[in-house]
C-alpha cells in the first residue's frame, strides 16, 4: 500500500511538472481560471441565444467524455507518442521495466491519478463556469457526474488500448463494439441511460448503478485483455523518399518530403488530417443547425462553413509539426527558414485542399447559393492562410506546446476571434447575401491571406534567432 | 575477430576514402588549425556553461574533449557547429565563423550528437537519402557509401526497417553513417561509442584512426577516459566551462589520464584511490605540481 501511495504521489507530481513545463511555469496556475472564464462565457453566450440549460449540461458531458477518451491515449500509447508530443520523456507509468511493480497495477494507479488530477484542475472550474445556470444544490452532483463521465472516457480508451495489445483479434473486437454502440445510438436505443449524464438528470440508486456498470465492464475488459509483454512487430518499408522526390522534383525540398512521410506513416496516416477537418465540419453543422433551429436565424451556409473550416489550418499544422521542430535539423546544413518553407509547402499540399474539400462537401450538402459559395470559399482559403501565419508567428514549429500555454493560447484565441467573429456574424444575419457584401467578403478573404503571409514572413527570422539562443 | 557468439569472422580492411580539401587549400597542414576558439562564453540563465574557453585543434588531429557532466562539452560542440550563438568570444571552424555562417560550417563538417535518434518514421535508407539530398550528394554516391557503412557496422539487414523500431545501438550506427556520409574534412562526435557492442566499438575506433591518418580532423567529446586515452592524439580537459589542461596520452610517461583528470576537475583523492592503483595515485596527488611540470615539459601541456 505504501508503494502504491508513493507511486501515486510521484505520478501526480509528474503530471503537475509536465504541465508546468508545457504551460510555461507559473502561467499554469492560471489554467483553471482560464477554463472557468471561457466555460462561463460560452455558457452565457449559449444562454443568451436561447439554448436550454439541459442542452448545455448535456454538451458539457459529451465534451468531457471526449476529453477522457483523448487523455487516456496520450499516456498509454507509448513512449514514441510521448516523445513526439513532449520530447524525450519517460513517465512513471512505464517504470515496470525497471522497478518491481506490475504493469497492471501501474495502469490502475495511472487512471486513478488522471481522474483525481483532472477532477480538480479541469472539471471543478468547468462546474464553476456552469454555476449561473444551475441551482447551487445541483453543482456537487454535476461535478460528480462530470468526473464520472471523464472516467468513463478514460476507461474506454484503456480498454481499447488493452485489446489492441492482443493484435488483430483484439482490434477487431474493439471495432465491433464501437460499431455496435454507434448502431444502437442510430437505432434510437437509450444508451445515454447507462451513462453518468442520466444520473445527473434523474438522481437515484438505479441510475447510479446503471452509470457504474459501463466503466466497471471496461475496466474488467482492460484487466483481462492487457498483455504487458506485447511488442508491436518491427515495420519495414520500401524507399518512399526517392519516389516522393521524383513526384515533386521541381521543389527539391528534402524537409517537405520528410514531413509528408512523417504524416503518412504515423498512426492514422493522412486520414487523421481529414478526420480533424471532419470534426470541424460536424461542429459547424451543429452550430449552424443550432442557430437555425434555436435562434431562428437564416444562415448563409457558405460563409458560415467557410469561416469555421478555416480553423482546419491549426489542426493540420499540428500534424505537420508533430514529429520534428525547428531545432531537429540543427546538425545538418538546413536553414530554419527552409524548415518553415517546407512546412508551408506541406500545408499547401495537404492542409488547403483538405479544408477546401470539406468546405465543398458542406456547401453542397447545405445548398449554398453561388454568391454565398464563392464568398465562403474565399474565406475558407483566406482564413486558413491567416491562421497558418498566426500559428507560426505565435508558436513556431511547436503548436502542441503552445496549446498548453495559457497566455499564448489566449493570444491565439483573440487572433482567431478578431476576423472569425465578424464574418460569422455576417454569415448568421446577412441572408440573402448581396453582391457587394459577397465581394467585400472575398476581399476580406484575400486580405486575411495577405496578413497571414506578412505574419509568416516576420516570424521566420525571429524563430531562427530564438532557436540559436 | 571473435563475435559475441564465439564465431570468427575475417577482419575487413577499412577503406577510408577521404578528401583533404581544406588542408590542400590551406597549404602546409602542420600550420593550420581546423578549430580555433578564443574566450568563448555561454550562459543559460544563471547557469554558466562556458566561462572563457580557448582552444586550438590542428588539422589532422584526433582531439578528445574530456570532462564531467555539465562541464560544457556539448555546449562547445553546439557553438562550434553553429547550433548555438555564444554570449562572447570567437570561433573558427575550417576557417569559417560558425556564428555568422552556421550553414557554411555544417556543410563542411559531420556532426554526431550524443542524444539524437534518426527520424522515427523513416527507414535508415530513406534517412540517408534525405541527408544526401540536404548535402547535395547524388543517389549513386549515397548508395555506395551506405553500402560500405552498413557492411562496416553490420546493419545491412536493417536498412529498410523503420528507425523507431531499431534498437538504440542500431540507431547509433545510423547516426554514425549519417555523420560521415558526405566524407567531411572534420567531424564533431559526442560519445560515438555509446550503445555499441565491443566489436563495433573497435571497428569505429579503427575507422577513426584511419580517418585521422588520411588527414582529417576529429573533435571527440566523451566521459570515457579509457577510450580517450586509447584513441586521441591529444585530450583537453574541460571543467566548469574552462579548458583546464591539454595532454597527449601517448606522452604521459607513467602518469595516467585518469589521475590527471581527477586532479584537474578537483575530484576527491579517495575516488582516485578506489579507481586506481592506490600508492601511485597518492604519490601523484602529493606531487601534483611536479607531475604537472613534467607533463608540461614532456607533452607540451597548456594551462
Amino acid at each position: 500500500m505504501s508503494a502504491d501511495r508513493a507511486v501515486l504521489a510521484a505520478m501526480v507530481r509528474e503530471e503537475w511538472r509536465l504541465h508546468s513545463r508545457l504551460f510555461g511555469g507559473r502561467r499554469f496556475a492560471a489554467f483553471p481560471v482560464f477554463v472557468a472564464l471561457v466555460g462561463g462565457l460560452t455558457a452565457w453566450a449559449l444562454g443568451t441565444t436561447g439554448a436550454e440549460t439541459g442542452t448545455v449540461v448535456a454538451g458539457a458531458h459529451v465534451l468531457v467524455a471526449l476529453f477522457g477518451l483523448q487523455t487516456g491515449t496520450v499516456g498509454l500509447v507509448g513512449r514514441d507518442a510521448m516523445r513526439g508530443l513532449l520530447g524525450d520523456t519517460t513517465l512513471v507509468v512505464f517504470s515496470a521495466h525497471t522497478l518491481p511493480l506490475r504493469q497492471r497495477r501501474l495502469l490502475g494507479l495511472f487512471l486513478l491519478k488522471d481522474v483525481g488530477y483532472y477532477a480538480v484542475l479541469l472539471l471543478l472550474p468547468l462546474t464553476v463556469a456552469l454555476a449561473p445556470l444551475l441551482p447551487l444544490a445541483e453543482l456537487a452532483l454535476l461535478w460528480l457526474t462530470l468526473v464520472w463521465t471523464f472516467g468513463l472516457g478514460l476507461c474506454a480508451t484503456v480498454a481499447a488500448v488493452s485489446l489492441a495489445t492482443r493484435g488483430r483479434p483484439g482490434k477487431v473486437v474493439a471495432a465491433l463494439v464501437a460499431c455496435a454502440l454507434g448502431a444502437a445510438a442510430l437505432a434510437g436505443l437509450p444508451i445515454a441511460a447507462a451513462t453518468p449524464y442520466a444520473l445527473f438528470v434523474a438522481p437515484g440508486l438505479t441510475s447510479a448503478v446503471a452509470a457504474a456498470v459501463p466503466p466497471l465492464c471496461l475496466l474488467a475488459v482492460a484487466a483481462l485483455a492487457y498483455d504487458p509483454e506485447h511488442e508491436p512487430p518491427a515495420r519495414t518499408a520500401e524507399n518512399a523518399y526517392r519516389a516522393w522526390r521524383r513526384r515533386v522534383p521541381a521543389w527539391d525540398d528534402p524537409v517537405f518530403v520528410k514531413t509528408m512521410l512523417d504524416v503518412s506513416r504515423s498512426a492514422g496516416g493522412y486520414w487523421k488530417v481529414l478526420l480533424s477537418a471532419g470534426i470541424l465540419v460536424a461542429m459547424s453543422a451543429f452550430l449552424v443547425s443550432l442557430a437555425e433551429a434555436v435562434v431562428g436565424l437564416r444562415v448563409l451556409p457558405g460563409v458560415a462553413f467557410g469561416s469555421i473550416l478555416g480553423l482546419t489550418a491549426f489542426t493540420t499544422y499540428n500534424w505537420l509539426t508533430q514529429f520534428d521542430d525547428g531545432t531537429a535539423y540543427a546538425t545538418l546544413p538546413v536553414e530554419t527558414a527552409a524548415v518553415f518553407d517546407a512546412k508551408r509547402r506541406a500545408f499547401a499540399v495537404l492542409g488547403l485542399p483538405t479544408g477546401v474539400a470539406c468546405y465543398a462537401v458542406a456547401a453542397l450538402w447545405r445548398g449554398a447559393a453561388p454568391l454565398d459559395a464563392i464568398a465562403g470559399l474565399a474565406l475558407c482559403i483566406g482564413l486558413q492562410a491567416y491562421l497558418f501565419g498566426l500559428t507560426v508567428a505565435l508558436a513556431g514549429t511547436q503548436p502542441n506546446e503552445f496549446l498548453f500555454d495559457t497566455v499564448l493560447f489566449a493570444g491565439f484565441t483573440l487572433g482567431v476571434a478578431l476576423p472569425l467573429v465578424p464574418v460569422l456574424v455576417v454569415g448568421f444575419v446577412a441572408a440573402p447575401l448581396s453582391a457587394p457584401l459577397a465581394a467585400a467578403l472575398v476581399v476580406a478573404g484575400v486580405g486575411l491571406a495577405g496578413v497571414g503571409h506578412v505574419l509568416y514572413g516576420r516570424a521566420v527570422p525571429r524563430w531562427r534567432e530564438r532557436y540559436r539562443e | 575477430m571473435p563475435t559475441t557468439d564465439g564465431r570468427r569472422v575475417a577482419a575487413r580492411p577499412l577503406a577510408v576514402a577521404v578528401t583533404r580539401g581544406y588542408l590542400a587549400a590551406a597549404g602546409d597542414a602542420g600550420d593550420v588549425n581546423a578549430i580555433a576558439t578564443a574566450d568563448l562564453r555561454k550562459s543559460y540563465g544563471d547557469l554558466t556553461a562556458l566561462a572563457g574557453l580557448t582552444l586550438d585543434v590542428p588539422a589532422g588531429e584526433l582531439f578528445g574533449l574530456l570532462g564531467p557532466n555539465g562541464a560544457g562539452k556539448s555546449t562547445t560542440i553546439r557553438i562550434l557547429t553553429g547550433q548555438l550563438r555564444p554570449d562572447a568570444g570567437t570561433a573558427s571552424v575550417l576557417g569559417i565563423d560558425p556564428v555568422t555562417d552556421p550553414i557554411g560550417v555544417r556543410e563542411r563538417v559531420g556532426i554526431l550528437p550524443e542524444q539524437e535518434s534518426p527520424p522515427s518514421f523513416m527507414t535508415p535508407r530513406e534517412y540517408f537519402d534525405f541527408v544526401g539530398s540536404v548535402r547535395d550528394l547524388n543517389a549513386a554516391t549515397v548508395d555506395e557509401r551506405v553500402e560500405t557503412w552498413a557492411d562496416r557496422l553490420a546493419y545491412g539487414a536493417k536498412l529498410d526497417t523503420m528507425n523507431t523500431d531499431l534498437s538504440r545501438g542500431q540507431q547509433q550506427k545510423v547516426m554514425i553513417t549519417a555523420a560521415f556520409l558526405h566524407d567531411p574534412d572534420l567531424v564533431f562526435i559526442d560519445e560515438p561509442l555509446a550503445n555499441l557492442d565491443p566489436i563495433v566499438q573497435e571497428t569505429v575506433k579503427r575507422f577513426l584512426r584511419e580517418y585521422r591518418d588520411a588527414g582529417n580532423t576529429v573533435f571527440f567529446s566523451t566521459h570515457d577516459i579509457d577510450v580517450a586515452a586509447d584513441l586521441c592524439d591529444r585530450v583537453g580537459i574541460v571543467h566548469e566551462g574552462e579548458l583546464v589542461t591539454t595532454r597527449r596520452p601517448a606522452a604521459l610517461d607513467g602518469d595516467r589520464l585518469l589521475d590527471v583528470f581527477l586532479r584537474e576537475v578537483g575530484a576527491d583523492a579517495n575516488v582516485a584511490v578506489g579507481e586506481s592503483a592506490g600508492a601511485d595515485v597518492n604519490a601523484s596527488t602529493d606531487t601534483d605540481a611536479s607531475t604537472d611540470a613534467d607533463a608540461n615539459a614532456d607533452a607540451g601541456t597548456e594551462r
